[in-house]
């Protein structure tokens, strides 16, 4: 297909000066048409080795070091759904005679010139972004909450590495998982920040660490803030991820900090955010409100979902 | 690229499907609104978790076990300060591991101690207790640190056996299924549609506040139907079979009934005395089994939960 | 703090040899960070490895096992009863489509902003000292407001 299309692009020069010298200048390409297919495989070499075999264990063997048990206690929210939310959810997304909406996606070059090849393709059609494509709902895409991440960045903490342990700790005491640093990325001498920088700490909730932070949310600590009304309805990735935050003062709502208060002389603010299996927000927000979590504000849904 | 709007519902939308093919079925049909009913499917949501058999209970048991064996040593020096007064009382509350001496014999194997604990075994933690509870009695009962004592899962309607009370089987979904003076049958409420058309969740609904009185509370899950229960001329369940030339001959006599689902929330559910029903009850899927008829229930058992 | 360098200074008097500032005096902001990376980390507070033996391996491998079927089980009957559902609301359209129309497109109105009640809890696993709100009237959060 390139082969065709170099011909039609170079016409000109074959034509002018047909020799041997000049065909192999004509063929050559500036960049690899063919993708490198060595070193796809990756080896790990600790399977290779006979030493340490308890480290080639699964992670969910009794016998590795890595074992830790999950299914400890009954999990009311996976119940919960599974009883109750997973049909209703069914029957509320339900449409009838409903087909896939493609969504408006990035398009491809059409390889007129030699410098579309490996130029990323072009902007949606109108838009700058691409949007979703959403399928049909069937009891196979039932949607739900899948994964929390919690993420808290400390501005302080470019001047006191302290605080980001601070943060660190604050959010393995409230999930009981231990967080990974976050570090800066940019570069901005103005606020002197530099790339590197541990600037605070984020974990992911899965499974039940995941649903005892969420019931704790939901009815612990949501319902003690006087100031919280719900969560934005304009919050939202537009692929069903929705995210809000709580301040400092917040967070202290918690009860592993609220138990310990002389412990937390500060806190420290941080962003929540629901990674869902729903395919636009707005059913997000239905799965989430099912959880809970109250909402506020007017909702936009985009046009060609209506 | 948007050629296919079809999710959502605006009229342009709709006028864009094929209706051509059902025109003439719709004119014949549609004069006999009184033929359309729409029945409720009213459920009570488990107020607790649903009852484990021996296996789950053990098994959660075994892995709880396994990881407070496996858990990192309790970082007693964050909570309590050294030298602080809290310390000593956590301290002396706690029951000291065993340490390893010289020239002992441990007949349980050589103690393995690091930061207070015994690294062989799970690491128990005893609370100190706060010592208020001996001042009075009376104090003791709103005291914080009284002990738990959880309400029972079997409440008086359980021991009563009472069909008519919300309260029983809390870990179980409940529905609600009347019978009806007409044939003695026990079904789901259903509710006939009258001359103005209303959407079926609006029938269903207020044919609910006329059956069971204004003062109850319930969310309409969707206004789309779950079910579709179909009655011949003389009211008897037609089964669905996938032939529908067999129904097709005499569809202007069948009666229809489509399921709506609600759930109740709050509120008192008081049967009117205008109503033609005999009786009412909130049953789980295993009761309702028993009470309806076989071909009713393969027509619904799949809409009701096993929990 | 003045007590504490007069002692410093004497201890420099006596040992002439000693260089280092004395360990015991750490800044107490330096402390509270090393208590807390020291909660963080793993060091010292990790209980032996599980040493299981061949009979009880093979419990635990058996008892894995069966709690793997049940909760297959469970998933396959779930997955079964949800698409018996998906199928009856797609029999109750279809042939609601071909009764009435009007009905047909009211019941497959999207409905804007959809959210479950805040009344609908999760269940707990003793019940609450109220079990069920009787009380409740309609027209009372009317008057209210």
């Amino acid at each position: 297909m390139f082969v065709g299309l170099q011909s039609s692009v170079y016409g000109g020069i074959t034509v002018s000066c047909r020799s041997f010298s000049s065909s192999s200048i004509q063929y050559r390409v500036g960049c690899a048409m063919v993708k490198p297919v060595h070193h796809r495989i990756k080896i790990i070499k600790q399977l290779l080795s006979p030493k340490y075999p308890e480290l080639k264990l699964e992670p969910n063997d009794i016998r590795s070091p890595k074992f830790k048990p999950t299914t400890t206690h009954q999990d009311r929210v996976v119940e919960h759904y599974d009883n109750t939310l997973a049909s209703d959810l069914l029957l509320i997304n339900y449409m009838h005679d409903q087909e896939d909406v493609v969504g408006n996606k990035r398009r491809e070059w059409d390889y007129s010139s030699p410098y579309h090849i490996n130029r990323p393709d072009r902007h949606p059609r109108g838009e700058k972004v691409p949007s979703p494509t959403v399928k049909a709902r069937t009891w196979k895409n039932i949607p739900n909450i899948e994964r929390i991440t919690l993420s808290s960045f400390v501005k302080e903490a470019k001047e006191n590495t302290g605080f980001s342990i601070s943060a660190m700790l604050q959010l393995q005491q409230i999930t009981g998982v231990k967080p990974r640093p976050i570090y800066a990325k940019t570069n901005v001498p103005t606020w002197k920040l530099r790339p590197g920088m541990q600037m605070g700490a984020k974990v992911e909730l899965k499974g039940r660490e995941m649903t005892q932070f969420l019931s704790t949310l939901t009815e612990l600590v949501l319902p003690k803030i006087r100031e919280f009304k719900g969560i934005s309805n304009r919050a939202g990735d537009r692929y069903g991820n929705i995210s809000f935050g709580l301040t400092p003062n917040e967070v202290r709502f918690f009860p592993e900090i609220e138990a310990n208060q002389d412990l937390w002389p500060k806190t420290f603010g941080m962003d929540i955010l629901f990674h869902t299996s729903a395919q636009i927000d707005a059913e997000a927000r239905t799965v989430l409100s099912a959880y809970g979590l109250p909402f506020i504000g007017s909702e936009r849904i985009p046009k060609y979902l209506l | 690229m948007f050629k296919n709007l079809r999710i959502g519902s605006s009229c342009n939308s709709i006028n864009k499907r094929n209706f051509s093919s059902c025109l003439v079925l719709k004119n014949e049909v549609s004069n006999s609104n009184s033929l359309i009913n729409a029945g409720i499917l009213l459920s009570r949501n488990p107020i607790v978790t649903a009852d484990m058999n021996d296996f789950e209970k053990k098994y959660y048991k075994y892995q709880e076990e396994l990881s407070r064996r496996l858990m990192w040593t309790f970082p007693q020096f964050f909570y309590f300060r050294k030298g602080t007064l809290a310390e000593r009382r956590f301290l002396d509350a706690q029951r000291g591991p065993v340490s390893k001496q010289p020239g002992v014999w441990f007949p349980k194997g050589v103690p393995d101690i690091m930061h207070n604990r015994e690294r062989r075994y799970k690491q128990e933690i005893i609370i100190p207790r706060e010592e208020t509870s001996s001042t009075s009695g009376q104090e003791d009962s709103n005291s914080i640190s009284r002990p738990i004592q959880p309400n029972s899962r079997i409440t008086k309607s359980d021991e009563l056996n009472d069909f008519k009370s919300l309260e029983r089987k809390l870990s179980r979904t409940l529905y609600l299924v009347i019978n009806t003076n007409e044939n003695n049958i026990w079904k789901f409420p259903s509710f006939q549609l009258e001359k103005d058309l209303k959407p079926l969740h609006i029938v269903a609904e207020e044919g609910l506040r006329k059956l069971g009185g204004d003062l109850i509370k319930t969310w309409t899950v969707s206004n789309t139907p779950t079910a579709v229960l179909k009655y011949s001329k003389d009211k008897k369940l037609i089964i669905d079979t996938n032939s529908n030339d067999a129904n097709n001959d005499d569809e202007t006599n069948i009666s229809r009934e489509y399921l709506i689902k609600s759930h109740i929330l709050a509120g008192k559910f008081q049967l009117q005395p205008s109503q033609n029903i005999k009786e009412f009850r909130w049953l789980t899927k295993e009761e309702i089994e028993k009470l309806v008829t076989p071909n009713y229930f393969q027509q619904i058992g799949h809409l009701l939960s096993n929990v | 703090m003045f007590s504490m360098l007069q002692r410093s200074q004497v201890a420099s008097l006596v040992s002439r040899g000693k260089r280092t500032k004395s360990k015991d005096v750490v800044n107490p902001a330096t402390q509270r960070i090393i208590t807390q990376l020291s909660v963080l980390s793993a060091a010292r507070k990790q209980p032996r490895l599980l040493k299981l033996c061949k009979e009880d391996y093979i419990k635990h491998l058996v008892i894995s096992k069966a709690w793997s079927l049940l909760n297959k089980q469970k998933q396959t009957s779930q997955r079964e009863m949800l698409q018996k559902q998906y199928d009856s609301i797609y029999k109750a359209n279809e042939d609601l489509k071909k009764v009435n129309k009007f009905l047909f497109e009211e019941a497959n109105k999207r409905e804007q902003s959809k959210r479950f009640s805040l009344e609908m809890r999760v269940p707990t696993e003793y019940p609450p000292n109220k079990v069920w709100y009787y009380d409740y009237d309609p027209n009372a959060s009317k008057n209210k407001k």
